[in-house]
Order: structure tokens, then sequence, then C-alpha cells
């Protein structure tokens, strides 16, 4: 066999390598970790925040039949996205390890913990969008430990996988996630002052003259 | 002497490839209110993503447009869309972002989204709506790769059509000021006997070009 000839094969065997690679399914992608704080006028009381290792180390893997595993790493971000959703509604944050310890230096504690993750990808929805959906769920403590009460909140993003060229699989999935966490920030910011419990515990930190 | 051919094929890819099809492009405008911008007024071009839509407005098409406004001898002060977006959080996210001129000043009531505006001179926002779409294709060519080489024949051409539509807000008097819509339509082709020769109608390209231009004479002349 000649050079020439062996060379051809190489090629063939390459490009048939990067066809079947470009067509296979799944994906893995990570949040990133970058977000803006609110542009509000921020509460005068410090929060606590306590974040545990199943929202820190968050990941949402799954299978989808003809479409491979799909792996969204969510936890590294969600630490610097609690972190500027917090230091942009309230004049100060502090780490809790332990939302149920008394703790005089705070008015309360946060503690947010992801119930549910679901996705889709244009296959499945006949479109072009790549779509994440995130359910929060909120627990407030006063600073004495005790549970005020919790809610939840849906987080949405969308990316259109046209607007991220050849490639578009990982980049249009990770906008995505990073548009519902976004979304995330974005409602807590301007509905959490209207969440009942949150309203009588404000009420009270504020006219108690909490930290 | 051998690589002569070779040569002579490159510079007729080369020549063809830089070949384009035709565009036909059309702009209108509707003016509601007058326009004008000092040297320290800036705008922000951003794109419609309030509701789930197939036509959401590309993200390059908005891009481009902000480039292109911020060009040339009447260029205008461009904030990007992503820096705007960051530095107004979270008051323009797609599901918080004001749909209506109404929905103004509701927003500009707030205190510190009212201070970061005036650091930032922001005069007017510009809206944009609407996409590029492909909506009509023909033909047919077929590819293959033998030990002996490699070679296409057959031909495609597609028609793509741009159309969108920017509205325009001033900031300062909370009102709309007028729209401005551009319409691109161009048919591509691409024949192949071995090699491919595209000739791209480049109607997105074309649509940002029209409408920016035409935004810029919109926002600066003070009529």
């Amino acid at each position: 066999m000649t050079m020439p000839r062996m060379t051809m094969k190489a090629c063939i065997g390459l490009l048939l390598a990067a066809t079947l690679s470009a067509c296979s399914g799944g994906a893995t992608i990570e949040v990133p970790t970058q977000f803006p704080v609110p542009l509000v006028q921020p509460l005068p009381l410090t929060i606590g925040l306590h974040l545990d290792k199943s929202l820190t180390e968050y990941v949402h893997k799954e299978a989808i039949e003809a479409s491979g595993n799909w792996r969204i790493i969510l936890g590294p971000a969600q630490k610097p996205m609690f972190d500027s959703l917090l230091q942009g509604l309230f004049t100060g944050v502090e780490f809790v390890d332990d939302p149920l310890a008394p703790n005089d230096g705070i008015a309360g504690v946060l503690h947010p913990s992801i119930e549910e993750l679901q996705f889709s990808t244009p296959q499945q929805t006949h479109t072009e969008y790549f779509e994440v959906w995130i359910k929060y769920k909120f627990i407030l403590y006063d600073n004495n430990g005790v549970a005020l009460g919790d809610w939840e909140l849906t987080a949405y993003g969308k990316a259109n996988e046209g607007n991220y060229g050849m490639k578009s699989k990982e980049p249009a999935l990770q906008a995505a996630a990073f548009a519902a966490c976004r979304d995330a920030m974005a409602f807590f910011t301007l509905e959490f002052q209207k969440v009942p419990t949150v309203k009588n515990w404000l009420q009270s930190a504020l006219k108690e003259g909490r930290t | 002497m051998r690589f002569i051919p070779s040569i002579m094929i490159i510079c007729c890819i080369g020549i063809v490839s830089s070949m384009t099809a035709c565009v036909t492009a059309t702009v209108q405008e509707v003016r509601e209110a007058n326009t004008g911008m000092s040297s320290n007024d800036s705008i922000v071009v951003l794109g419609r993503r309030h509701r789930p839509t197939p036509a959401e407005t590309e993200l390059d098409f908005v891009a481009c447009v902000s480039k292109k406004m911020s060009k040339g001898s009447q260029g205008v002060k461009v904030i990007g869309e992503q820096e705007f977006m960051d530095a107004m959080f979270p008051w323009f996210e797609p599901r918080t972002a004001p749909v209506y001129t109404s929905d103004l000043p509701e927003i500009m009531s707030q205190p510190a989204l009212a201070k970061r505006l005036e650091e930032i001179g922001l005069r007017y926002l510009v809206w944009i709506d609407g996409n590029t779409q492909r909506t009509e294709s023909s033909g047919s060519m077929t590819c293959s790769i033998t030990m002996a080489g490699a070679g296409c024949f057959g031909f495609l051409s597609w028609e793509n059509d741009s159309s969108y539509e920017a509205s325009i807000w001033d900031v300062k008097t909370g009102s709309a000021v007028g729209k401005v819509s551009s319409d691109a339509t161009g048919t591509s082709y691409m024949p192949a006997i071995v090699v491919p020769v595209p000739l791209i109608a480049r109607v997105k390209a074309q649509a940002c070009n029209t409408l920016a231009g035409q935004l810029v004479n919109f926002l600066v002349d003070e009529s």
C-alpha cells in the first residue's frame, strides 16, 4: 500500500469518527458561577445563609431514550448565586453551618434547596429550544433557629440552539440552565417580600431593629 | 509546474466564494415623537424574549445591530445587551422586562435603577422583534467519498426571509418615539460538479445593515 492511499484511509476514518461523535447523544454541562448582584435598595438586616451539600453538590442526571446520557452540574453555581442574590437584598450576608443554632448577629436564616430539575431538548419538543425548569424550596428560620415557614419557587430558562452554531448542544443547554438560575434570582428579588412568611418576619425584624 | 492547477482551483474557489446571491431589502419607519442625542447619551439594543416563541430574535442579530450603530461617522454610544442586563439585573430579564411603555414609570421609580440609568446615560431603549427564517428550499445534492477521491453532484437552492421590527422607547420621557422595520429576502444557490460552489444571499446581514443605518438616522436626526 502506498503512502497516499494510507493517508486517504486515515482521512476517511477520521471523517467517519468525527461524524459519529457529532451524532452521539447526551452532554455534560456545568452552570457558570458568575452572577449579577440585584439592583435594589437593600434591607438594613444581616441574613444568614445555610447551604447544605445536597445543594452545593447538586447534579441532575438523566438518560433519554435515543438521546443519550445528560448531566447538568448545578451545585458549584449555587453558593455564588445565593451569595450575589442576598448581597443585593440585604446589607449583610453570613454563611451559617447550623440554621437551628441561635445567633443574635443575624436577623434570620434562609435555607434553599432544589426540589426538582427538569429539562427538555429540541428533539423532544420539536422546537429549537433547550428548556430548563428548577423548583427551589426555601425555609426561613428566625435567629433562634425556629422554622417560620417555607415556600417554593419555580424558575425557567430557555436557549435557542440556533444561537450557538454547529456544536450547539452543550452551550445551549448551559445557557438554558444559567438562564433558569438568573430567573430564580430575579423572581426571588421581586417576589420574596410578598411571601406571607417573609412579610411577617420582615415586619418584626425591622421593628426590633435586628442587625 | 504541478502546483499550477492547484493554484488555479484555489483561485477559482476563492473568486466564486466571494460572489454572493442577490438580496432585496426594504426599510420603513414610523415616527411618533421627536428624537435627538447629546454626546453623553447612550442607547441599548435588546431582543424581545418575554414570551416563548419560535420567532425569537437571534443573539447575533442584536449584537450586529449594536455594533453597526456604534460604527461610522454618525455612530452612537451603544451599551452591549448582556452588559446592560447584568448592570440592570433583575429588571430586564426575560420574565421581568417591561413589555409596554406604561410599565416604565413603575420600574423607573426604583431609586437604585434610576441612579444606574443616569450613570450610564441611557437615553433610548431599542427593542427588536423578529427573526430570519428559511421559507423555501429545493433541489438535491449527492456527495460520496471513495478511495479514488471525493466529490458532490447536484443543485440546491433555498430562500431566506428576514423580518425585524425595532421599537424605540425614550427613557427620559417614558414614551415610545417610533418604530423602524427592516425586511430582506434572498435566494441562495449551491451548484456542485465535484466541488460545491455556494452562492449565499446574505439576507440577515443585509437586514442588520439597513436596520442599524435607519435606526441611527432616526435617533440622531432632531426631527
